[in-house]
């Protein structure tokens, strides 16, 4: 037995240790950054799963995925800056304008193949920018939306408590995991895999492609508009750089790097890659060393490690380590590359 | 509308038109031959102007050689029979204070930009052709050599804003009390000369009739000897070229900064589509239509307000009209 199919067998209980190790957590790690990283990363482990959705499984190459994000950013933070709605109220509310978002820029998309549809996400959500950017009066401008309240349940607030943001970012990553996983295992799921790898066949046997796309759009949304929410009011401010070429490009690395077509790859990934850019980022070597500034360093590493990982294991980690389980058990099973 | 704002439209049209026609021609050429699309074109424009900027201001190599010029003359006596040839040649480092000026500047902007589109290839493009997925895939690689640039640029020469001098210097002209500068008037010229060259080269010169035959069929271009993996690297260096030129009058106009090329590549992309993927004629109408359009909604509603437009306007073909207004059916 593979050591894979050996920690599968007892996944209920590898489950309970990781929930209490990661309830412990808190109490173990008293350091302020590597906190504030872990909660960074799994918000952006929650944006880069779900992009998995749409890029892994159904094949669709979206570009306004962050766009999602930045939607549920400023959604919440706009009501309650600008109308005081409580955040417990506007967080959900960016939930809903994403899916509304992801559901207008499936439409046209739906229709269009390839290099068409990359076309036309990056332009919608170029457009979501331009509009945030043209609105200087609600949306703060080039400045961001600064002043985004924190989260607080009555005088209890969040900042002040090490805990509140990394239980509650956790518990979110979590429900959005679980639901990714069940709906990819699901018969939409495997319809969705049906249209990306034989569309034709797929379409004959009575698959709609129309409907299993926009779905896939839609439900890949609701997260990453959830985590934006949560992202404003964590870091107090609603900034455009969501929308920039850098992010898209770290978020990316995470889908691939962890591996399309895995969700648990981007999840695991995006954490571990959170970690690593932002430590390059603060840690003081890198401008000892290189005599450089450090912050474009980070972005350049990252692009090192798109490429190489699109040249030599388009599979992922996720996708090497269960490669090497099943090589250790002789039976070599192809693994999913980034589908045409 | 007054006169002069016509006239104020017409030239921003010509001029924004010429700008996007130069990259978009870039990216249509491309993706007609090789069926890829680059996403790093934007960071090409970017090193072209760099180069240029480096090689001609007086901040780029022209400051970095002045140590060791000086070196040079003050090492020249002790340096025996070799220093009779190492003061002039120290003198001479000394004398370029003020950087080698645009006219060596150019022809560098088109060899570094040229250079990068090639090394582009080799490494982001090359090793995906002909695998299933292709497109996608070279779409990421691009867009991480894009970011690749942009911060490497930015580690090389500092976040700082640079300009490049304008070629021409001058008062400008004065047309219909329209005041337009020397420089917008060069490039309203030069870009429909280096389209016209462009067309030569692909009309009547050996190499540009393979590229055009591999754009039409690469299997048959193989069948008549036409090394089709020869003639992807030359696209991609060609229309890496036209990127680097763009940077070069792009930095006359605007700043030179790191993420410069961005926006000029969305607007690209919504001339490329506009006019049709990998159709040359379409491309460089679109540009200008594109251009007008742009000029002239800035003018309607407002600066903010003349992108939104555009955009809508490639969304609104990209329903309608997916092979662009000029594109034909793909086969």
């Amino acid at each position: 037995m593979s050591l894979l199919e050996r920690l599968q067998a007892h996944r209920n209980l590898l489950a309970l240790l990781g929930i209490i190790v990661f309830l412990a957590l808190p109490f173990i790690v008293t350091d302020k950054l590597l906190m504030h990283l872990a909660i960074l990363g799994m918000l952006y482990a929650i944006v880069a799963s779900n992009w998995d959705l749409t890029l892994g499984y159904a094949g669709v190459f979206n570009f306004a995925h962050l766009a999602f994000f930045g939607i549920g950013a400023y959604t919440s933070g706009i009501l309650s800056v600008k109308l005081g709605i409580s955040p417990w109220l506007g967080i959900p509310c960016g939930g809903l304008t994403a899916a509304l978002a992801s559901v207008i820029v499936s439409i046209p998309a739906i229709r269009l193949r390839g290099i068409y549809v990359a076309l036309l996400t990056f332009a919608c959500s170029q457009l979501v920018l331009l509009l945030l950017l043209s609105q200087p009066l609600i949306t703060g401008g080039q400045q961001g939306l600064t002043g985004v309240p924190q989260l607080q349940i009555g005088d209890f607030r969040f900042r002040e408590s090490q805990f509140a943001y990394f239980y509650l970012v956790g518990l979110l990553l979590l429900c959005s995991t679980v639901f990714l996983r069940r709906l990819v295992t699901s018969d939409f799921g495997l319809s969705l895999i049906a249209l990306r790898d034989f569309e034709e066949y797929a379409v004959a046997r009575g698959i709609p492609l129309a409907r299993q796309r926009l779905l896939a759009f839609l439900l890949s949304a609701i997260f990453p508009g959830l985590a934006g929410g949560v992202y404003a009011h964590f870091l107090i401010v609603a900034s455009p750089d969501i929308f920039g070429f850098s992010l898209t490009t770290l978020l990316l690395s995470m889908v691939l790097v962890g591996g399309v077509a895995t969700i648990y790859g981007p999840v695991i990934v995006g954490v571990a890659m959170t970690y690593i850019s932002e430590l390059m980022a603060s840690s003081a070597w890198m401008s000892d060393v290189f005599g450089i500034s450090r912050g474009p360093v980070r972005f350049m590493f990252v692009a090192v490690l798109i490429v190489l990982t699109m040249r030599f294991f388009p599979q992922g980690v996720w996708g090497l380590a269960k490669q090497f389980s099943a090589r250790s058990r002789r039976t070599g099973t192809a693994e999913t590359e980034l589908p045409s | 509308m007054t006169l002069e704002a016509l006239v104020a439209i017409i030239a921003g049209g010509l001029v924004s038109g010429s700008l996007y026609a130069l990259m978009a021609s870039g990216l249509s050429l491309v993706w007609g031959t090789v069926r890829m699309f680059n996403f790093a074109h934007g960071a090409l424009v970017m090193v072209g102007a760099y180069s240029a900027w480096y090689v001609s201001n007086r901040g780029g190599i022209a400051k970095a050689l002045q140590p060791i010029g000086k070196s040079l003359v003050a090492n020249s006596e002790e340096a025996g029979a070799l220093g009779a040839l190492l003061l002039p040649l120290g003198e001479w480092i000394l004398s370029i204070k003020g950087g080698f000026g645009l006219l060596l500047g150019v022809p560098f902007a088109i060899f570094c930009s040229g250079l990068v589109g090639y090394i582009m290839y080799l490494l982001l493009v090359k090793p995906f052709v002909g695998k299933p997925g292709a497109d996608l895939v070279v779409i990421i690689t691009t867009i991480a050599g894009a970011s690749f640039m942009q911060n490497g640029v930015q580690v090389l020469f500092g976040p700082r804003y640079k300009q490049l001098d304008r070629i021409l210097k001058g008062p400008p002209l004065q047309i219909m009390e329209t005041a337009i500068g020397l420089q917008e008037v060069l490039i309203i010229i030069l870009t429909p000369v280096t389209l016209l060259l462009l067309h030569l080269f692909l009309k009547h010169s050996k190499l540009g009739l393979a590229i055009r035959a591999v754009a039409q069929n690469d299997d048959f271009a193989h069948l008549v000897g036409i090394n089709v993996s020869q003639i992807y690297p030359l696209t991609f260096i060609v229309s890496s070229i036209l990127a680097g030129l763009c940077g070069v009058m792009l930095g006359g106009l605007f700043f030179i900064l790191p993420t410069m090329g961005a926006q000029e590549l969305l607007f690209a992309f919504v001339v490329v589509v506009f006019g049709g993927l990998g159709s040359l004629p379409g491309t460089i109408v679109g540009a200008y239509v594109i251009g007008f359009i742009r000029e002239s909604s800035a003018y309607v509603f407002s600066l903010y307000w003349a992108p939104v437009v555009l955009f809508a306007t490639l969304i609104l073909v990209l329903i309608f009209r997916p092979r662009g207004l000029m594109g034909g059916e793909e086969s």
